[in-house]
This record gives structure tokens, C-alpha cells and sequence, in this order.
């Protein structure tokens, strides 16, 4: 499968998405496509921890493959390698010192892939799928924790068969993050379990679900000292759930707020709602990004409680999302994440579409192919000046601008000005000099 | 002080921050420490505790002044009550205060059930017309335990489920399975929404006290139970490799009382019950159904049963007919509509399960039917988990079982002794 030609960045996205004749929204963000993105959906994305020189990124896709790229700063990025897995891959990390990739996937095992040498072995082994995967490194071990459907959490030291620990779950395991020493884990039914990390892995405490649905996706974030005090949870039903796991007030300081709809502010109209896909926190910012499967990305502040950007719709849900070590950078996936299943259609056998709303196919039948999967990233510039907020604002100005001032860049939109509903944006954005927010 | 316009149609920005005052949230929301919420006395508090405004798009304007706010702009007011799901106090539900149900209760409580309810219909309304992910639980107040019914299957269990079939070019029984599963969420939901006694009675039940209670109560009386929805897919995998058994988790019982005819099984791909079958099975079906009710929620059916294969339904489940006398069991049907669709299952994989764990483990990792890895294979049944032994039933349980038919009322809560059933 040789498909990490030589790339000279954007505008060849792999696609022929640019022959369709059809308002091509996969890119309204004009956000830079990675190349050779997965044949499937993405479901899952890493980028490199700061030990690692450069910012490499890791896709988990449903095509069985795991792939790597590297991003360079002016944007482009180059594929660096690929592994498979005999099922869908489910989750991606990077080891702490970047030198190690661990893969979890439907075929029940984990790997750790060790990129100088491009060999991946098994290191973990469950009853079902494995769903999450995560490094831990504490000062006095470190090891791998996967968290799979049958229910229990493992724990592995990559150079043994047989688990360090096996924790059991109440349910399956949804979503799990890690950052020494909590860990937390999301499971189905609700569950909510927080997790001590230090001496030995052990339960802490058993969450009841601020959320009424299923779970879907948890971030932990840190407090201004740097240490993980809480998380947020992301559910099915367009709303995300901010936990402090010990606030001085908890009625006050653990909060939900809806996320992902279609009207937000008039609450008594029928809205659509989604799920919200992934949840990121920016490294030093503490802003939140979450992304959901309406197609749009949104970065809110947590602690002044308020909505900082909202993306345009993309045609696909963003199925996954990531910041790099030091925030520079934002990666989010656009691919079908099957959400939506409603009424079983005629679909067999329907043409693919690629960048057509996914209503149409119930069952998504129809879009389990090549065209339909980018990751994209948005640029930024490092902000210089100080204050939080400050930083933050200038950060998403870059963010929305960055692409103006390459010319690689302005070579992509061109290659699109006869979509002029995408060529118009552009144009605007450049002369108002800043992004509304 | 001024009272507060905005507090009283709910829509304060300020909260507690708020200069005018604010009548009745005070006291109640002074002495509340714990975020849990309780029902009784403070029926003021919205169900849902989720702070309005955050879904508001961000002028620039209010965006800059939020900046000297800084810190904690505490907006969010627990205790606020902003029926935002509950809408108004005053819709009639068309269910009266007086029924019997509710007599017992106190004003307060009254108050709290139905608003409860109410906030359950307007969930439901809104789950339904929103598009959203419809294999989801759901609870109606954040802490509380779920509401039966309901499964939780995730897009990714889901679209596993796709792959395998594809596999093994048998997507039309995906396609099938998906919409039993559809079917049975949107008939749930509609029992939700037009609540009549016997769902409301389960439902409060389950709210109080977790799901647990809800088998009973569906067992005795209403022929509504017909439609309660084992939603049937016993995602639980445990134990035996599962990317395929998502659904099909059927327990050990159903293997054992099918173990005198696996061929049977194979045989009919549609609904996995084989007609052969049925009548053997039919009588314990409903046993099954009623029994164990520790064993939790008949919605979660075949997952939240650690030794209870109690619910060996699944391989009822074609077989409406024959559960006649069991009020309850008709809904397993679709779950074990899945069933069938394992017939795509076991193929492509080459998993019989036959990895059968541990007796107590109910995962049968279904594969079976249409495969020779019938049933028959590997399910330890341990007798007095899925059949009580005669001695253990009482004279007249006993003789429930040797009837043709239960009487309600007197249906018994316990498995029948292996001896009875003919297959």
C-alpha cells in the first residue's frame, strides 16, 4: 500500500474533491488538510509529547491502519509511516518520551509501536475490543492502561503477557484520560469512576454522572498549578459536564452547558442535537475545545463560562480532535462517526457521497470509503502577549488568519475559488483583519 | 430590595450575583450542600441543573465584558428554577393528582413526581424529534439511576457491528437488527411520553430505587409490559471474545433449555426460535422473565445479570405467541431479533463461543443459530441458577408451573425446575 507519496502539502488532499460540482464544504475553515488521510474514519488522534523534537501525528482510523505524519511549522505535513491492526483502530497515545506509539483496536489487542525501528508488537490482550489506550508514567513504574468493552481496565507492562493489574468496571469502557496521578474512566450506564494513579493504581471514587446519556468522550484538566483537578465529560446528547473532583463548592462549581445544537439560544424551538465527539483541553491555555458530530469544532473557557468560537459546519462530523504539546496546534478529524443511525434506508448498495449530507444513507452504509476522511489543522501563531484570555483571543486570530499569509495556502483556496461561497469567506476574513467571534 | 424580573420567568443572568432579590431561592438554596439532588421539599429546583447560558452565541460585545467579571463568574444557580425541560408547572398531563399511586404521597412529593414526569416527557419529546443518538440511557435528573428501557450501545459498538457483518455479506440482518433496536427505543419512548399508571409506577420506582424493582411490577398487571422493551441487546461482553456478540449475550438458561434442540435453532434464521423450540421454552419463558428480580432491570435483561440467566429469553423472542401467558415477555422479541442476525455472526468468524467462562458468567456469546455452533455448545448452565430445583418451589409456584397457562398474581418470581420443561 504505498500510499505516502511525496507530498508538497495542501491542495492534494488525496481527494478528487475538487471535481464535484457541488458546494464542497469539507473545508470551510480553509484549515490545512493533512495528506494521505485514513481510507475510513478517523477515530482517534495523538500528537507527540514535547520530549519529541517537532510534532508528529498519530490517526487511528476504521481502516485498520494507524498513521503517522509529521507537521512541520509552515503547515505542510509529510507521512512518515504506517501500521496495522487485524481490526479498527480505537485509540492512539504516545509514550511519554516519544518514542513509543500504542494502538488500541477491535481485535482485542493493544500495540506498541516503536517508530525508530517501524515494528509494532502485541503488549496487551482482552475479551473485546479495546477502547481506550493510555501511558502512564509514574515515578516508581510506568505502564500502559488499556480500558476495553469487557468491562475491565488492565494494566500492562509492555514487556510482559500478563497484565500488572486487572481492574474490573461496572460496565464497558467508553472513554478513559490519564494525567498523573488521576485517571479518570467513563463507562456505559453512566458509570463514572476517578482513579488514583500514585504507588499503585487504585479506584478513588465512583462518579454519579452529572449527564443523563451515554457518555461519550472525557478530558481531565489541570488547575493553575499544574495539577489535574478535575474533567470534563462530553456526552451523546450535545452537552458537556465539567467536574471538579474536590471544588470547595460543588453546586456551584460543577456545571453542564449545551453544546452542539443547532439553535443554542431558543431552547423551546426542536433542535438538533449531537453527540459531542471528543474533548480537548489546549495545554496552556485551559481553554476547551470540543468537537461534535454536527461537523463544527467550539472552544469555550470553563471558568469564565463562555463560548469563545464556534467553527463553521463542516459536511462530516469531526469524529476526534487533538492540540499539540504547546497548543500551537489543532487537529480535528472530519469523518463519518455513525451517528446517523435513524431510519434504515434503501442504502445498500447507494452510491458513496462524498461532502453530501449524510442523511440520506440511515444506516451510513454509504460512507465507509476513502474520500470521506480528512484530518485537518488549524495554524496558529504563538500569541505575545499576556493574560489569559488575552492569549487566547490572539491565538484564534492567528488561527483564522494563519492561512492568508502562506502562500502554499493561498495556492489551495485558489484551486477552490469556483466554489465561490468558500473563495467569498476567504476574502472577507482577509480584509477584516481579525476573526468575529 | 427589588424583586427580580428576570428570576421569576427564570432567566436571571446574574444568579447569586444578581442586586434584586430573588423570592424563595434563597433559603433553599443556603442550606443545600451536597450536589445531590432531593426530591423531596425542594420543588423549585429544575431537574437539570444545567446553566442556560451557555449556549448563547457570544456578541463581541458582552464577549469583552466578560473580562472584568474574571475568575468565577458564577452564573450557574443550582437551585434555579428554570423548568427549562420541565416547561410549565401548570401542564395537565391529563393524569390527575388523585389516582392511587400518587394518594399516598405529600403535596410536596406530589409536586415532585410530577414534575419529575413531566420532565421526562419533554425529554422524551426532545430526545425524539432532535436526531439525536437514540441508544443511550437516560435518567431524568443527573444523579439518579437510569430509567429501565433503555440500552446503551455506543456508534462505535454500532458500526463494529456493521463491519463484522459485512464480512459476512449478510448486512441485511444488520440492517434488521438495527431496526428492532430502533423500534424498540422509539416504542419506549412513547411509553414515556404518554404516561399512563403502571409505566408511571415502574418509572418512579426505578428512579427511587434503581432499576432493580422494575421486573416485578411489569410483571404483575400491565399488559402495557408487552411493550417495556427488554431492549434486548445484552451488550455486556464479558468474558467470551465479542466484537461479535454486542448483541447476542443471551445467557447460559437460553442455551441450556435449547440444548435438546439445537438443530432447531439453526434452522430458522429469522427469528432464531425455532418453532420446535418454542413450546419448551415457552413455558419458562416467562418464568424467566419474572424471575430473579434482583437481577435487576428487565431492561437491562441480559446485562446487569451476573449469575441470571434469568433472562435465557432471548431465543424467546420469536415467539410472541407463545408468551402469551407471560405478559411480559413479548418485547424480548426483538431482542432476540438480534439473535437472528447473529446468524451472520458466528460465520465470518470463526468464534464459537465457546469460551464459556465461568457458570456464573451469563454470556453465552451467541453465534450460534444459523452456524452449527448451536446453542448446545458450551453453555454450563448451573441448575439452581437458571431452574430452581422442585424442592425449592413452593406448593403453590409448583403448581403455577404445571399449569398451561399463569394466572396474574400468582405468577412466580423463581425459575422452574429443570424437570418441568419439555423440549
Amino acid at each position: 500500500m504505498s500510499l505516502f507519496g511525496t507530498t508538497s502539502g495542501f491542495g492534494t488532499s488525496g481527494t478528487s474533491m475538487f471535481g464535484s460540482a457541488t458546494t464542497d464544504n469539507h473545508n470551510p475553515m480553509k484549515d490545512i488538510e493533512v495528506t494521505s488521510s485514513p481510507d475510513d474514519s478517523i477515530g482517534c488522534l495523538s500528537f507527540s509529547p514535547p520530549t519529541l523534537p517537532g510534532n508528529f501525528l498519530i490517526a487511528g482510523s476504521w481502516a485498520n491502519d494507524v498513521r503517522c505524519w509529521e507537521v512541520q511549522d509552515s503547515g505542510q505535513t509529510i507521512p512518515k509511516a504506517q501500521q496495522m491492526h487485524t481490526g479498527p483502530v480505537l485509540d492512539v497515545c504516545w509514550s511519554d518520551d516519544g518514542s513509543k506509539v500504542f494502538t488500541a483496536s477491535c481485535d482485542k489487542t493493544a500495540k506498541m509501536w516503536d517508530l525508530s525501528s517501524n515494528q509494532a508488537i502485541q503488549i496487551a490482550q482482552h475479551d473485546a475490543p479495546v477502547k481506550t489506550i493510555h501511558w502512564i508514567k509514574a515515578p516508581n513504574y510506568s505502564c500502559v492502561m488499556t480500558g476495553s468493552w469487557d468491562k475491565t481496565l488492565k494494566f500492562w507492562d509492555t514487556r510482559s503477557s500478563n497484565p500488572m493489574m486487572v481492574l474490573q468496571l461496572p460496565e464497558r469502557c467508553y472513554c478513559a484520560d490519564v494525567i498523573y496521578p488521576m485517571a479518570v474512566v467513563a463507562t456505559a450506564e453512566r458509570g463514572l469512576i476517578v482513579y488514583q494513579l500514585e504507588n499503585q493504581p487504585s479506584e478513588f471514587r465512583r462518579i454519579e454522572s452529572p449527564l443523563k446519556h451515554q457518555h461519550r468522550c472525557v478530558a481531565i484538566f489541570k488547575d493553575k498549578q499544574n495539577k489535574p483537578t478535575g474533567f470534563a465529560l462530553g456526552s451523546i446528547e450535545g452537552r458537556v459536564a465539567i467536574h471538579y473532583i474536590n471544588p470547595p463548592n460543588p453546586a456551584k462549581d460543577n456545571f453542564t452547558f449545551k453544546c452542539h445544537r443547532s439553535n443554542g439560544t431558543n431552547t423551546s424551538a426542536p433542535q438538533d442535537i449531537y453527540a459531542v465527539n471528543g474533548i480537548a483541553f489546549h495545554p496552556v491555555h485551559g481553554t476547551l475545545a470540543t468537537v461534535g458530530s454536527d461537523g463544527r469544532f467550539s472552544f469555550w473557557d470553563k471558568d469564565a463560562r463562555t463560548k469563545l468560537k464556534t467553527s463553521e459546519q463542516l459536511d462530516q462530523p469531526i469524529s476526534a480532535c487533538c492540540f499539540n504539546h504547546n497548543g500551537n496546534i489543532f487537529a480535528y478529524a472530519s469523518s463519518y462517526d455513525w451517528s446517523k443511525v435513524r431510519t434504515p434506508g434503501p442504502a445498500l448498495g447507494a452510491p458513496r457521497q462524498q461532502s453530501q449530507a449524510l442523511g440520506s444513507e440511515g444506516l451510513g452504509l454509504s460512507c465507509d470509503s476513502s474520500q470521506d476522511s480528512h484530518v485537518s489543522l488549524g495554524r496558529s501563531l504563538s500569541p505575545p502577549c499576556k493574560g489569559k484570555l488575552q492569549d487566547f483571543l490572539k491565538w484564534l486570530w492567528g488561527f483564522s488568519t494563519a492561512f492568508g499569509q502562506n502562500p502554499a495556502h493561498r495556492k489551495c483556496s485558489a484551486s477552490v475559488s469556483h466554489y465561490g461561497l468558500l473563495c467569498s469567506w476567504a476574502q472577507k476574513h482577509r480584509q477584516a483583519g481579525g476573526c468575529t467571534l | 430590595m427589588a424583586i427580580c424580573q428576570f428570576f421569576l420567568q427564570g432567566r436571571c443572568r446574574f444568579g447569586d450575583r444578581c442586586w434584586n432579590e430573588h423570592p424563595g431561592a434563597r433559603g433553599a438554596g443556603g442550606g443545600r450542600q451536597q450536589p445531590q439532588q432531593q426530591p423531596s421539599g425542594n420543588n423549585r429546583r429544575g431537574w437539570n441543573t444545567t446553566s442556560q447560558r451557555y449556549s448563547n452565541v457570544i456578541q463581541p460585545s458582552s464577549f469583552s465584558k466578560s473580562t472584568p467579571w474574571g475568575g468565577s463568574r458564577d452564573q450557574e444557580k443550582p437551585y434555579f428554577s428554570s423548568f427549562d425541560s420541565g416547561a410549565s408547572t401548570n401542564r395537565k398531563e391529563g393524569f390527575g393528582l388523585s389516582e392511587n399511586p400518587f394518594a399516598s404521597l405529600s403535596p410536596d412529593e406530589q409536586k415532585d413526581e410530577k414534575k419529575l414526569l413531566e420532565g421526562i416527557v419533554k425529554d422524551m419529546e426532545v430526545w425524539e424529534s432532535s436526531g439525536q443518538w437514540m441508544f443511550s440511557v437516560y435518567s431524568p435528573v443527573k444523579k439518579k439511576p437510569n430509567i429501565s428501557g433503555f440500552t446503551d450501545i455506543s456508534p462505535e459498538e454500532l458500526r463494529l457491528e456493521y463491519h463484522n457483518f459485512l464480512t459476512s455479506n449478510n448486512l441485511q440482518s444488520y440492517l434488521n437488527s438495527v431496526q428492532h433496536l430502533i423500534n424498540q427505543w422509539r416504542n419506549r419512548v412513547n411509553e414515556l411520553k404518554s404516561l399512563n399508571i403502571s409505566t408511571k409506577v415502574a418509572l418512579l420506582s426505578d428512579v427511587k430505587d434503581g432499576v432493580n424493582q422494575a421486573a416485578p411490577a411489569f410483571g404483575f398487571g400491565s399488559s402495557q409490559a408487552a411493550t417495556f422493551m427488554s431492549p434486548g441487546f445484552p451488550v455486556n461482553n464479558s468474558s467470551s471474545d465479542n466484537a461479535q456478540n454486542f448483541s447476542f449475550k443471551t445467557n447460559s438458561g437460553f442455551a441450556a433449555a435449547s440444548s435438546g434442540s439445537p438443530a432447531g435453532f439453526g434452522s430458522s434464521p429469522a427469528f432464531g426460535a425455532a418453532a420446535s423450540a418454542s413450546s419448551g421454552i415457552s413455558t419458562s419463558a416467562p418464568a424467566f422473565g419474572f424471575g430473579k428480580p434482583e437481577v435487576t432491570s428487565a431492561a437491562s435483561f441480559s446485562f446487569k445479570s451476573p449469575a441470571a440467566s434469568s433472562f435465557g429469553s432471548p431465543g424467546f423472542s420469536g415467539l410472541p405467541a407463545s408468551l402469551a401467558t407471560g405478559p411480559v415477555r413479548a418485547p424480548v422479541a426483538p431482542a432476540f431479533g438480534g439473535g437472528s442476525s447473529v446468524a451472520g455472526f458466528g460465520s465470518p468468524g470463526s468464534h464459537s463461543h465457546t469460551a464459556f467462562p465461568k457458570p456464573s458468567s451469563d454470556t453465552f456469546g451467541n453465534s450460534s443459530i444459523s452456524t452449527s455452533l448451536s446453542a448446545s455448545s458450551s453453555i454450563i448452565a448451573t441448575d439452581n441458577v437458571l431452574f430452581t430445583p422442585r424442592d425449592k418451589l413452593t406448593v403453590e409456584e409448583l403448581e403455577q408451573f404445571q399449569s398451561k397457562k399463569f394466572t396474574l398474581g400468582k405468577i412466580p418470581l423463581k425459575p422452574p425446575p429443570l424437570e418441568l420443561l419439555n423440549f
